[in-house]
């Protein structure tokens, strides 16, 4: 992965009394897939917008390249944007949408339309130079609004939420083909999601946030294992999070047991919270269990069962490819590497800041 | 059955909607004048009209108007709508709200208010006041129009456009206009129809010598219809139809074709050919007024006069020999043309009022002397006029007579057996029932005080409660007061006696030859109307030239002859051919007549309410 191209220092931003960002310090890498990841509201838009220009953020730069663009407008930065709604233009072909910004530069005809020809080609979808926007479907509009941008050469492309319109399938589609063509092009892409499944599959780096701070950074496998607080637990994927004690290193109790864990270093008798995936959570009989109870709810879910079991009065969500039908005894096991153990946090507030490295 | 029923009744429904607009068509083709009789198909109206430089010159200025009041109200109610777009929801509500009240608002009110609004930040109104008014109510129709589009465009596609490398300027008008043209298309014809539909705002706001076509036809109409009117209105409807279809049925089939070539070419050519209809028709307008417009033209003349005073070929003439263009506009009460000319609303260069009002205006100080170098042809007329016109005009400085007449009896020679020579016959209980006096003020007390031998401008109290009391006590035996039926009571026989002006004397002899007119020994009112130049004339010279050509005798002759009420120009008089009215009492009576008559003085504001205050009295008092 290359050297840092966009650089995000200090960065806050506030609608009136509202403020959405505060203090972000966040960098991009040349050609690395960087996902914003959280829910409405989180901020991950307007740190989008503040890239592309459409924002200015209150306090803090926006560096580009080794060059301070805080105040450059959109029309001036070396990047292009698709919009979550395409915003193609719906009085010009498909042709002049995506010659709009090579026109602009004043392209000679002949680049222009083999830009044309490429781009539809790059988006496969040869042969509509004609057609109207409002004539295509949504998905094809979503890669018609990607060649509008590419034609242009960015250095980045910041995408956002580009597939929330679409269905589920097409949505997957368009996942396999956002890898290939950031593959292709070689650029840096900016992808801003709510939804945890596309940051997971497409994404280099993943950024979670809430209420406008960095939650974690990290790579998707790490978010996913290794989530830094019950936030990011909690958000990507399910998960059981249990309030315990850390008795010792590797031993914490929780629901009136004492399980074995690998972490260290958190002192004797530590209120944390227990973070366990819940295909982590392994159903045996129930002698073989270290706490017991009984399943209350059985779901089919094809590639496994869902399972909820009520065991020393907290609700565990389970998944199994072994289905253990509702009213059975069962015991519950966790190895020792699947039990993630975070710091409590001291107040509210503490949840959200999170943890900044 | 069932259906046949609800055919049946929708048909009567359009055909209720749609047969007057019908009937004015098939009477725009019908070679007859007279509605009902059918005498082949013409095209002579439609010619007629073309060929008419009032009608021609009032549909110049509509589709001027019409064409720049659209523009200007499209181009502010558009950014209008750019800025009402990314308001709050709340904030923009109560705003759409705010300019969608001008709609609904009652014309007359609006109009009154731009009339008020102009005249009170002291604009004469002319033709920017239109225009200004004009655009103020089509704004409302463009962002009706408008705000729409602004809305449902996705706001994504200015930043896309920003995005792509265009420049703020750029992004607006490569993608947010184009984006939202339907709707500013739309806005722009519903605002140009609106403004040729609309006569109200147009007339109360409108300047002196502006004229739009439906304040032309409304004037046109007070004279006469005519069958270029059907004409006209047909073009205007058929106009107006042909709009309102491109509006509602335009780009709508838009977001259905699927290729470009079609839908743009349907989306292209509707507008192109509304356009194109707009672009023929001015085009042709002004190629036809340039075509026309050979006379040598020095200048322009505004003239304000009493409705069907003067002979139209009279203004011809005039714009003819001399060069100058005639704004002309008419009147129907003193009242009315004080009010315009007091509050300055319009300005004009010469004005016709009656002998109290050119009192009440020398009052306020709004006429300027005439200088009588410019009018040599004063000397034709009659030096008693002049001497008359002393009563409101003390040094003969501000007017020049025009028209004049008495107040008298008129009655019929097969109902009256006695010779007529006092008021003291209106009087008589044998004409019980067969009386008519005259239902304005001054008129009837005229009748009242001349006959007790007081003067007809008396503010003395004592002599005003004898009048009243005389009037009260003849109440039984009057039939009626009336304005205008006296006429037509007279010539049918259905009075013996009436109070009537000289100039309608001689129009009712011609109808009923036993018809009499004589003005009472005790004294009467003369009336004299006469030419004045007010403070403010823009041309005083012109003028002048107006003034002095009325004055000539062949020209007093031809208006003479086309409004009928004596002249006082004696030259005119003596190149008159018929003897019979050469010698007529009533047009021309011996000097004695005038010279027993006075008249009517303006009696300032207490003397006005001291005569409505007796005349009330009068009004109350049993009529049987």
């Amino acid at each position: 992965m290359g050297n840092k191209l966009i650089d995000l220092q200090g960065i806050s931003k506030s609608y009136g009394k509202h403020m959405v960002l505060d203090d972000l310090n966040l960098y991009i890498r040349e050609n690395e897939f960087l996902t914003l990841l959280g829910p409405s509201g989180c901020g991950k838009t307007t740190t989008l917008r503040i890239i592309g220009g459409f924002e200015k953020p209150d306090k803090g730069r926006v560096v580009f390249d080794g060059q301070d663009i805080t105040n450059l407008p959109p029309n001036k930065r070396h990047l292009n944007t698709v919009f979550q709604k395409y915003a193609l233009f719906t009085h010009l072909t498909i042709a002049e949408n995506i010659a709009f910004g090579l026109k602009i530069k004043n392209k000679p005809k002949a680049y222009i339309d083999d830009k044309i020809k490429y781009a539809l080609k790059l988006v496969n979808l040869d042969g509509f130079e004609n057609r109207m926007a409002d004539s295509l479907s949504g998905g094809q509009q979503q890669r018609i609004a990607i060649a509008r941008a590419i034609v242009n050469e960015p250095k980045v492309l910041l995408l956002d939420e580009p597939l929330g319109a679409l269905d589920l399938k097409l949505r997957q589609d368009m996942q396999y083909e956002l890898i290939r063509l950031k593959n292709e092009l070689g650029i840096t892409f900016v992808f801003v999601t709510h939804d945890q499944e596309e940051a997971l599959t497409m994404s280099d780096t993943i950024v979670v946030m809430n209420q406008g701070y960095i939650q974690q950074v990290g790579t998707p496998e790490k978010i996913y294992n290794e989530p830094e607080n019950a936030f990011v637990a909690d958000f990507i994927g399910d998960s059981n999070i249990i309030p315990g004690t850390m008795i010792e290193d590797e031993l914490v109790e929780f629901l009136n047991a004492k399980f074995k864990c690998v972490d260290k270093g958190f002192g004797n008798n530590t209120p944390v919270d227990v973070v366990i995936r819940p295909e982590d959570v392994e159903l045996v009989a129930p002698e073989k269990g270290i706490i017991q109870g009984t399943v209350t709810h059985l779901i089919f879910k094809g590639v496994h069962y869902e399972m909820e079991v009520m065991a020393n009065g907290f609700e565990w969500l389970v998944q199994s490819t072994k289905m253990w039908p509702v009213g059975t005894k069962v015991g519950i096991k966790v190895d020792p590497f699947n039990i993630q153990i975070m710091n409590k946090p001291e107040s509210e507030d503490e949840e959200a800041v999170g943890v900044d490295e | 059955m069932k259906s046949f029923a609800r055919r049946f009744y929708l048909f009567l429904i359009v055909l209720f909607l749609y047969m007057p607009i019908f009937v004015l068509i098939v009477a725009s083709f019908n070679d007859s004048k007279i509605l009902g009789t059918w005498k082949g198909f013409t095209l002579h109206w439609y010619r007629d009209f073309f060929e008419n430089a009032t009608m021609m010159n009032a549909l110049r200025t509509t589709l001027v108007i019409a064409l720049l009041s659209a523009t200007i109200a499209t181009v502010l109610g558009t950014l209008a709508c750019m800025t009402m777009a990314k308001m709050k929801k709340s904030t923009k509500n109560i705003i759409v709200g705010i300019t969608n009240i001008p709609m609904l608002n009652a014309e007359i009110v609006t109009a009154l208010a731009f009339m008020l609004l102009f005249i009170g930040l002291g604009v004469s109104l002319s033709f920017s006041t239109v225009l200004i008014a004009h655009v103020t109510f089509c704004i409302p129709y463009v962002v009706l129009n408008v705000l729409p589009k602004v809305q449902q465009m996705d706001s994504n596609m200015y930043e896309a456009a920003l995005d792509l490398g265009a420049t703020p300027i750029q992004a607006f008008f490569l993608v947010t206009v184009p984006e939202i043209m339907p709707g500013i298309l739309s806005g722009f014809l519903m605002s140009f129809t609106m403004s040729i539909d609309d006569f109200i705002i147009t007339h109360f706001t409108r300047g002196s010598g502006i004229n739009t076509l439906s304040t032309m036809i409304y004037t046109e109409v007070r004279k006469g219809i005519k069958p270029e009117m059907y004409a006209l209105s047909t073009l205007l409807f058929v106009t107006v139809f042909i709009l309102l279809f491109l509006v509602n049925y335009g780009p709508k089939s838009k977001s259905t074709k699927k290729h470009k070539s079609l839908t743009q070419l349907m989306f292209k050519n509707k507008y192109t050919i509304a356009v194109s209809v707009c672009v023929v028709i001015i085009v042709g307008i002004f190629g036809y007024q340039l075509l026309k417009d050979d006379k040598e033209y020095i200048g322009d003349v505004y003239v304000y006069n009493w409705g069907e005073y003067i002979d139209p070929e009279v203004i011809e003439l005039f714009e003819e020999e001399t060069g100058y263009k005639v704004h002309y506009e008419e009147f129907e009460t003193n009242e009315e043309m004080f009010t315009i000319v007091d509050k300055k609303a319009r300005v004009y260069d010469v004005i016709c009022p009656s002998d109290y009002m050119i009192e009440k205006m020398l009052e306020n100080d709004l006429l300027t002397e005439i200088n009588f170098d410019n009018i040599p042809n004063l000397e034709h007329i009659g030096k008693q006029y002049l001497e008359s016109a002393k009563g409101f005009d003390p040094e003969n400085k501000y007017c020049v007579p025009y028209c004049w007449g008495t107040v008298g009896i008129c009655y019929n020679k097969n109902m009256v057996n006695e010779e007529v020579n006092s008021w003291s016959i209106l009087f008589d209980e044998k004409y019980d029932g067969k009386i008519l006096m005259q239902a304005s003020v001054r008129d009837a007390y005229c009748v009242a005080l001349s006959y007790l031998g007081y003067s007809i401008n008396t503010l003395n109290e004592d002599e005003l409660k004898e009048a009243t009391d005389l009037l009260v006590s003849q109440k039984p035996i009057v039939q009626a007061y009336v304005v205008d039926q006296v006429r037509d009571k007279m010539i049918k026989n259905a009075a013996a006696l009436a109070v009537i002006y000289s100039g309608e004397a001689i129009y009712m002899q011609e109808e009923n030859d036993a018809l009499e007119y004589v003005v009472p020994d005790e004294g009467s009112n003369v009336w004299i109307d006469g030419w004045v130049i007010p403070k403010d004339c823009q041309n005083k010279e012109a003028a002048e030239a107006w003034i002095n050509f009325l004055c000539r005798p062949d020209i007093a002759l031809m208006n003479f002859e086309y409004i009928t009420y004596s002249t006082p120009n004696e030259s005119a008089r003596a190149l008159i051919e018929d003897e019979d009215i050469k010698n007529s009492q009533i047009a021309f009576p011996d000097n004695s007549v005038l010279s027993r008559c006075e008249v009517y003085n303006y009696l300032g504001t207490e003397g006005d309410n001291l005569y409505d205050y007796y005349w009330t009295i009068v009004g109350g008092a049993e009529s049987d």
